[in-house]
């Protein structure tokens, strides 16, 4: 029984994969530049760091 | 090449006026206050303190002057086309996390919009997942499995998962358009809680192909599903006064508009071309993936020469939003290190000028808080700096000169800052009853008493936000990276042990500035009590802004009247939620679960 779930599970999955399948028509994505070349003003101010931290949230 | 075209009369003018009244009052509020400080002798606090109010002062003036251009500003006429639909848009729907079952059904009503208009067949549905929890990813396929029974979708909508979430949101963007981006004229980029009308994608896809020099075109999404106090006053504060702003932001923007990362479309090929992001140099939180995408892609499509749109007299476009205080500033935290990120990115070599002042507002709009702070903490130690007074500053001169007070220059700042507050909001209310838009929110009568309770709740709220911001901007300059947490959606109530947690340091921070305050600076005690009491009450306030309500107060045209969308949500969402599970071989009828 236990098997037989898991196998409808799988086909499931598999089903879903297959008839999800995303229609193949590529189209390139060439990477942009987007970075000032030596940071800029603001960059290096934001790069102080009098006390750096690891982690964060709330 | 995209069509190039010059920038309106309207839009320089726009901006000249904008930018020399945000000017002219940061000046006036720095010099006011420059002659209260220098009253009994300047110092320098009262240099610093006089800076921190220029800062302060420009940056809310700038919103009341926007929405002052949104006032006096009517939607130009854009382009339409009228004729059939000539190519295929592919709607995404990038998921992280997210309940599935909640997310297809706003898929589905979409879908069965869509079909309502005749127009589904030029219309791809493709949800993206970037979803790491296995569980939810298993459930992920099988309800769309149901969702391609349901919607007899087999062919229009399509399921893929990463195995890899690189580059977060706009990674997963990427990914399909390098897949399948060739087989799309347009692609209109959702979030996983967005709603639009089938009509409303219809005549977005007809705007562009109007325009082709039109590389995305921004729709104003409305609030929609909100229940809770803190959740309501947001939706109707974005129902009731974003339009304005926004139409005033488009008067500024001219070609260069924003994007807010979704209920947008974009032209497939000019996003390829133009808007391929890479990993910026060095560590989290101001290296590595582009956090705030949306900005740089909007910059990006600027310098490519495509025009960038927000239309905001599009209506039917809707997302959810946060319910309570917590989930707003955990949603706040992210947006503060992608924002602060864009430093490294605003002297980006080609940029247009006006993106690289948006860049520059995102950054502020962070900083501000912290200005305030800052005015607030100089304020209070500046008894420490000031020089002890001279009675008898001529020499010779036998009687002692008292320096005349200047309390009221301070008193006309205070006045003049929270004019800058109130009155945008107040001169909103006025239109909207000239223009008939209150009857919407019940009336002009219940209209004004939302704004009041608004303005009360806002002013209650805005020192726990202006704590929660300042310690996100501390953060990340101290380089902690806030990570890619899931959305919360749904009920967002909070038990006051879940606010005491999330809020405690308010409480003690908002107790230490009392009492600093109180020794060092007694007469500012009352004048600071706005800004301690509530965060000294913050776990209070976050949990009782978290509660449902049902209150005729901030009512909204959505809530009187459920957007036909909305409503088809609702029904399929409740008949899903009945079901024992996703599929049920024998239950439903489609092609896909009959193979299953």
């Amino acid at each position: 029984m236990t098997n037989q779930a898991k196998m409808q599970g799988f086909d499931l999955d598999r089903l879903a994969l297959e008839l999800g399948a995303l229609p193949e028509a590529p189209l390139a994505m060439p990477v942009q530049e987007v970075e000032a070349p030596a940071g800029g003003f603001f960059g290096a101010f934001f790069r102080l760091r009098p006390a750096p931290a690891r982690k964060a949230g709330h | 090449m995209p069509p190039r075209g010059p920038l309106g009369a309207g839009v320089i003018v726009t901006r000249t006026l904008t930018l020399t009244a945000s000017l002219a009052a940061g000046i006036g509020g720095f010099l006011l206050f420059l002659q209260f400080g220098a009253a009994d002798g300047l110092d320098a606090m009262d240099i610093v303190r006089s800076a921190l109010i220029f800062a302060s002062t420009f940056w809310l003036a700038w919103g009341a002057t926007t929405a002052l251009a949104g006032l006096t500003t009517r939607p130009p006429k854009v382009p339409r086309d009228t004729g059939p639909l000539t190519g295929r848009t592919a709607i995404l729907v990038p998921v992280y996390n997210e309940d599935p079952v909640a997310t297809f059904a706003r898929i589905a009503a979409m879908d069965a919009s869509l079909k309502a208009t005749g127009l589904a067949g030029h219309f791809h549905f493709a949800i993206l997942s970037d979803t790491r929890d296995e569980a939810i990813a298993t459930r992920e396929r099988h309800w769309f499995l149901r969702l391609l029974a349901d919607t007899e979708g087999q062919g229009r909508i399509f399921y893929r998962r990463r195995s890899s979430n690189r580059g977060r949101k706009a990674g997963n963007i990427e990914d399909f358009i390098k897949r399948s981006g060739a087989a799309y004229e347009f692609s209109i980029i959702l979030d996983a809680d967005s709603l639009i009308e089938g009509e409303t994608l219809v005549e977005m896809v007809r705007r562009m192909q109007a325009a082709p020099g039109l590389g995305l075109l921004q729709t104003l999404p409305g609030i929609l599903h909100a229940r809770s106090r803190f959740g309501r006053a947001m939706q109707f504060a974005a129902t009731f006064y974003s339009p304005i702003f926004a139409r005033g932001l488009a008067m500024m923007q001219g070609r260069t508009g924003p994007f807010w990362g979704h209920n947008a479309i974009v032209r497939t090929r000019a996003f390829a071309e133009s808007c391929g992001l890479p990993e910026l140099q060095g560590k989290p939180p101001f290296g590595g993936h582009v956090l705030s995408h949306d900005y740089v892609e909007a910059a990006l499509l600027a310098r490519a020469g495509w025009q960038v749109r927000v239309d905001d007299d599009i209506a039917g476009s809707y997302e959810e939003g946060p319910e309570n205080i917590v989930d707003h500033a955990k949603r706040d935290r992210r947006w503060c290190q992608g924002n602060l990120q864009h430093s490294r990115i605003i002297g980006a070599p080609g940029l247009k000028p006006w993106s690289r002042f948006v860049f520059l507002q995102g950054i502020l709009a962070y900083i501000a808080p912290v200005f305030w702070l800052g005015f607030i903490l100089a304020s209070i130690a500046a008894p420490l700096f000031a020089p002890p007074p001279d009675y008898f500053p001529v020499e010779y001169w036998p009687f002692p000169v008292l320096p005349v007070s200047q309390a009221s220059k301070a008193l006309g700042l205070a006045v003049g800052v929270v004019g800058l507050l109130f009155l945008p909001k107040m001169l909103i209310l006025l239109d909207a009853g000239l223009r008939g838009r209150t009857a919407g929110f019940g009336g002009f009568g219940r209209a004004l008493a939302s704004v009041l309770a608004e303005l009360v709740f806002s002013s209650l709220i805005a020192p726990v936000l202006l704590a929660y911001q300042t310690r996100s901007v501390f953060q990340v300059i101290r380089g902690a990276d806030g990570g890619w947490p899931a959305q919360v959606r749904g009920d967002g109530s909070l038990r006051f042990g879940d606010a005491w947690a999330a809020s405690h340091w308010i409480v003690t921070a908002g107790a230490v500035l009392m009492g600093a305050t109180q020794w060092l600076s007694p007469v500012l005690v009352p004048w600071l009590l706005p800004v301690t009491l509530p965060m000294i009450f913050a776990p209070l306030i976050i949990a009782w802004s978290s509660k449902p309500t049902r209150s005729g107060l901030f009512l909204t045209p959505a809530e009187r009247q459920t957007p036909a969308v909305a409503a088809r949500q609702a029904l399929i969402l409740s008949r899903w939620q009945g079901m024992e599970a996703a599929v049920e071989p024998g239950a439903a009828p489609g092609p896909a679960v009959r193979h299953a």
